[in-house]
């Protein structure tokens, strides 16, 4: 069974060039996507899963039954939707009782879960294609120095997410290493960003993206690397916020997976629609082109 | 005083029995970035040992230590030797302080009141469609929001997140 995308809310609705490099990266590494129409916020599992777990599982449903009716796998751009729809599915699959309340909600838009089809992080699926992609790198990204935020929705829980090792993970790394770059290695890569913290207090949200700055700071990386719309927020839009609050002169380009990718593939840089994000990128581009 | 209500602590088990299988050894707080920055003034450990006394009002109530500062990394679950469900566990108590009309963060408010308006946490602005332009995006057929709307009337959404102000 092929993709249909699941773009989510943020990553449509605030950072299209994310999206961007995505879909012309599945392109030329020749990976077929759709586009789905009609889904809703997946719904945000640091969100309206805190408010009420019921209607969680109903949107999630929802969204689980328009890929079923168009007979497509899930792939998902993000990480919350991600672990949002696998964590619906997990339950409704493996839990009888579940299924029948939450389709007997569905029954008034007239559907029904069946669990017919799969969800995969976008991430997940280049990582099985990784030696299409190092077939295909015209632009080896030599030298770059970059610090791969798994962040945790991508990994954990593992029982739920069931991919890379969600205490040591490695596929990121890989994926960076595989376009010619250099993954460092830096003491916090396994901790969160802060940025769910931000909905309940900024200030403990941002000292926390300031501790995985400052690690990686001193693992010199030049450059930050998610695969996360949310992390990728927190990176690119609280950099200066922190810098503000501390004085400091964090300054870290930030880039999702797939753009440096797309990049590796040659796929003009004027098209990624980098002047989009925050924190200027034309120094890294620059030592890579 | 503290009152200890055993209806509320035996719903709590009932909703993720792995509540029980806790011995407070404590690595849920040693492995939390939260309680790290906070220098343990959120305390995971703590949220579940009240848990299980039934402590309703410490965790309802006044909110000691706050819930809502879980960041949901899930650190403490998978390094938890009990196998607790630690987030789901929270997610519970989340759900009854909502339910229950104590306060909570305005932005989780915020977030829920645009899905029950636009069907997204983030709808599509003018200058995002433009910039979608720009990039050669194509158009992505936006949700039916009726049919949303019928479901959340299913699921009483709108009133559970309401009873705040009826609850005051």
């Amino acid at each position: 069974m092929s993709y249909n995308y699941f773009l989510g809310c943020v990553i449509p609705g605030r950072l299209p060039f994310l999206e961007a490099s995505a879909r012309k990266t599945f392109e030329k590494i020749g990976i077929k996507v759709g586009d789905q129409a009609k889904y809703s916020c997946c719904p945000d599992p640091t969100g309206v899963a805190q408010l009420d777990h019921e209607t969680f599982l109903a949107l999630g449903a929802r969204n689980l039954c328009l890929f079923e009716e168009s007979k497509k796998n899930i792939l998902s751009l993000c990480s919350g939707c991600t672990e949002t729809l696998k964590t619906v599915k997990h339950i409704l699959d493996n839990d009888n009782e579940e299924k029948e309340k939450i389709n007997s909600k569905l029954k008034v838009i007239g559907k029904n879960y069946k669990g017919t089809i799969d969800i995969k992080h976008f991430a997940e699926v280049l990582y099985e294609n990784i030696d299409k992609i190092k077939e295909k790198i015209k632009k080896p990204l030599n030298d770059l120095k970059v610090a791969g935020h798994p962040g945790c929705h991508y990994l954990r829980p593992s029982e739920i997410i069931n991919w890379d090792d969600p205490l040591n993970p490695k596929t990121l790394d890989e994926l960076i290493d595989a376009i010619g770059a250099d993954s460092v290695d830096y003491s916090l890569k396994n901790d969160c960003c802060g940025n769910p913290l931000e909905k309940s207090d900024k200030d403990i949200s941002l000292n926390m993206l300031e501790s995985k700055l400052k690690s990686m700071k001193e693992a010199g990386a030049e450059c930050i690397v998610c695969v996360c719309p949310a992390c990728y927020q927190q990176f690119d839009f609280n950099q200066r916020e922190i810098n503000k609050k501390k004085n400091s002169d964090y300054n870290f380009p930030v880039f999702y997976i797939t753009e440096l990718i797309a990049i590796a593939l040659g796929i003009d840089s004027e098209k990624l629609g980098f002047n989009f994000h925050r924190i200027k990128v034309n120094d890294v581009l620059q030592k890579i082109s | 005083m503290q009152i200890v209500d055993f209806k509320f602590r035996n719903e709590l088990i009932k909703e993720d029995f792995s509540l029980n299988y806790c011995y407070q050894c404590g690595t849920c707080s040693s492995t939390c970035p939260v309680a790290f920055i906070t220098n343990g003034e959120y305390n995971p450990r703590k949220i579940i040992e009240q848990s299980l006394l039934g402590l309703k009002d410490l965790l309802i109530k006044e909110q000691s230590p706050n819930v809502w500062l879980c960041c949901t990394c899930q650190m403490c679950v998978e390094e938890c030797p009990q196998n607790v469900f630690l987030t789901d566990i929270f997610e519970s108590i989340k759900n009854r302080i909502v339910l229950l009309g104590e306060p909570y963060p305005e932005t989780f408010k915020q977030q829920a009141k645009s899905v029950i308006e636009n069907g997204l946490a983030i709808p599509l602005s003018q200058p995002i469609i433009r910039r979608r332009d720009q990039l050669e995006l194509p158009n992505v057929e936006p949700v039916n929001i009726k049919e949303i709307n019928k479901l959340l009337e299913a699921t009483g959404f709108e009133n559970k997140i309401k009873s705040q102000e009826a609850g005051k």
